[in-house]
């Protein structure tokens, strides 16, 4: 299948600022692919470019075979959901929906039976005739994600469109969201730092650091096989520790022994284990492609649905996760306990070199 | 805050004794236009409203009004249509020497008008544009157009430029763009600038003195030189009417403008 949007070599520069490197990346039709990335990575700048709503210094925008670099936005035919929802403040909602629509010259029978149908998708049918600022932050975000969907765009690109709303009212968006786009098969872009949201909702992800892209891949391939230990570090929690890898392919942590994935070394190199991998028990677990040590517990923090504990394996410290159980509080500190876990979750990329 | 007490007391004994020091001089020729002296002076030693009638029979008085509103018209709508593009240009494009464009069209601001009133009759001598209607124009564009600048680059500044941008995403045209979403949006601040400008050119006294002749004169001017020969209520009686004019104005304008953010604007 030809890819629908595709950034080729795109770049942007502000000044001596490189806010977006040779970003190279195809999307198919109807995916839903998320910038993923700390804050100033170049995600916002990305999908202007995209929209634009700003120039790229350098590359090329090919939608469905056209190269769209030179147009303006307004004949790109894309929907963009912003940020802050920027919807007409002068303008009610009804209004809001049917401006793109007058644009496109759409007759007016026929644009109120889409605005009827959009508001419907987004079950704001009884504030057709309310201005935005009657609405709340969550009703404002769906009248956006309206208004850009009524025209019916090739690609919708939607940045950071869930930031503003409270932890209940952004998941319900967020899988809102996938549903439509799902359903009317768009292609879209979905930028976040969140990197839940992005693991939740995307069929593929573009993780970014300091505008370059450092892996792309399904939200498995992300999680479980993160190209690089920035890309594991930034999406879940990790734990790090150094060690080093030895000619026979072990890996020497301090007094310990343990096996590992990946390639990495010879020679001093960087182990990341997710703290929900690793099993605190008794050592029934020990046995081939397992890895087992014993700790001594250092801290021990209750966080509702989950349970905390810090434990000293010779020179590294490592942070278990376990989900907590009424009537058995864990381990407290000092006690020593058994940890083990698989070697496929002991994530091994070499060590960074000292700048 | 709210609390009731002396020192609140106080406070707002001190804003009306500085209202009262600010606009004591103005309130003071309400009761002398009502006087039956021929000569101003406190206290009057009857009332009458013969000052009101005799502003009737002043037909240099009339004409100069006349010519104020004709004026202060033509360079309000001037101003805007000379002031609104380049506000536009300026905060919304991104050109080099922007920033000094801007200090330069502002600059009039900063100027003693007196200086600017000695530049411009030097200029339009050589002209012959004194007492003309286009030197008048001319000067008092230069007097307000930074006004109006201001205004409407503050009244920009304020206007998120990303509803602009969701308009042109959504296939608007930048013609389009600006009638739909960014006149709509700044017409609070147009308001407020056509205010500005046409009670500035309205109230103008020092440069429009180097400028005016005898064939064209303005209220202000026309008032100014009748105090230096006469020294009767008359000119009370005007003043009255003067303040009341821009104080309706003003409320008017409060009126269009408040009314216009409670319709839109605010918030969001
Ligand atoms: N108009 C601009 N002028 C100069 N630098 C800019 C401009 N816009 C963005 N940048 C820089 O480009 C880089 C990328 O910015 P961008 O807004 O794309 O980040 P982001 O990934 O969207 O971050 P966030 O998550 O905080 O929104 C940053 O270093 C930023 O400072
Ligand atoms: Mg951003």
């Amino acid at each position: 299948m030809a890819p629908h949007l595709e950034l080729h070599a795109l770049e942007k520069r502000f000044g001596a600022t490189r806010a977006v490197q040779a970003l190279t990346l195809a999307v198919g039709k109807g995916e839903l692919i998320g910038l993923l990335g700390p804050s100033g990575c170049g995600k916002t700048t990305t999908l202007r470019m995209i929209g634009g709503l700003m120039p790229a210094s350098a590359g090329r925008i090919v939608v469905a075979g056209r190269d769209v670099t030179a147009l303006p936005p307004h004949q790109r035919d894309m929907g963009i959901v912003f940020q802050n929802y920027a919807l007409f403040p002068h303008m009610d909602v009804a209004q809001n929906l049917s401006f793109g629509l007058e644009m496109r010259k759409i007759p007016a029978a026929e644009r109120a039976a889409r605005v009827t149908r959009a508001l419907a998708m987004v079950r704001l049918e009884a504030f057709a005739r309310r201005k935005p600022r009657e609405l709340s932050g969550g009703q404002q975000q769906r009248v956006a994600l309206a208004r850009a969907l009524v025209i019916e765009p090739s690609i919708l690109l939607l940045d950071e469109p869930l930031s503003n709303l409270d932890a209940n009212l952004r998941e319900e968006m967020r899988n809102e969201i996938r549903d439509i786009q799902q359903r009317l098969g768009i292609t879209a872009v979905f930028v976040t730092h969140d990197q839940s949201e992005a693991l939740a909702i995307c069929d593929r992800i573009a993780v970014m650091r300091l505008g370059v892209l450092e892996q792309l891949g399904t939200p498995f391939e992300i999680y479980e096989r993160p190209a690089n230990e920035f890309v594991a570090g930034f999406v879940g929690r990790v734990n790090r520790a150094p060690a080093e890898r030895l000619a026979d392919g072990r890996l020497r942590l301090g007094e310990l022994l343990v096996q590992g994935s990946g390639t990495a070394g010879p020679g001093p190199v960087t182990l990341m284990i997710r703290p929900h991998r690793i099993r605190l028990g008794d050592g029934a677990l020990e046995g081939p492609g397992w890895n087992s040590a014993t700790g001594t517990v250092t801290r021990r923090t209750f966080v509702g649905d989950l349970l905390s504990i810090e434990v000293t394996v010779g020179p590294a410290t490592l942070l278990v996760e376990q989900h907590s159980f009424a009537g058995a509080p864990g381990p407290a500190p000092g006690d020593a306990v058994q940890l083990a876990w698989r070697a496929e979750d002991t994530l091994v990329f070499p060590a960074r070199v000292p700048a | 805050m709210i609390s009731a007490g002396p020192g609140r007391f106080f406070f707002h004994l001190l804003v009306v004794a500085l209202f009262l020091f600010l606009l004591g001089p103005v309130l003071l020729v309400f009761p002398i236009s009502f006087s039956a002296d021929s000569f101003i002076g406190w206290p009057p030693s009857g009332w009458s409203v013969k000052w009101y009638v005799a502003m009737l029979d002043q037909p240099t008085l009339g004409e100069a009004l006349r010519n104020s509103l004709i004026l202060a018209g033509i360079v309000t709508a001037l101003a805007l249509a000379i002031a609104l593009p380049a506000a536009v240009a300026l905060s919304r494009g991104s050109f080099p020497g922007r920033d000094a464009i801007m200090a330069l069209l502002t600059a009039p601001l900063l100027l003693p008008t007196i200086v600017l009133g000695l530049a411009l009759l030097i200029i339009f001598v050589t002209q012959g544009m004194i007492g003309s209607w286009p030197g008048l124009i001319l000067a008092h564009l230069l007097l307000t157009v930074p006004y109006a600048l201001r205004v409407l680059t503050t009244a920009l500044g304020t206007l998120p430029a990303s509803v602009e941008e969701a308009a042109a995403s959504l296939g608007a045209p930048p013609l389009s763009v600006f009638f739909r979403v960014t006149l709509p949006l700044m017409a609070p601040g147009l308001v407020a600038a056509a205010a500005i400008v046409f009670l500035v050119s309205f109230d103008e006294v020092v440069i429009t003195l180097f400028i005016v002749g005898p064939q064209l004169n303005t209220l202000p001017v026309a008032l100014f030189r009748y105090v230096e020969s006469r020294t009767d209520p008359l000119v009370a009686a005007v003043s009255v009417l003067m303040v009341l004019f821009t104080l309706l104005l003003v409320v008017v304008l409060e009126r269009a403008i408040g009314l216009r953010k409670a319709i839109g604007g605010k918030g969001g």
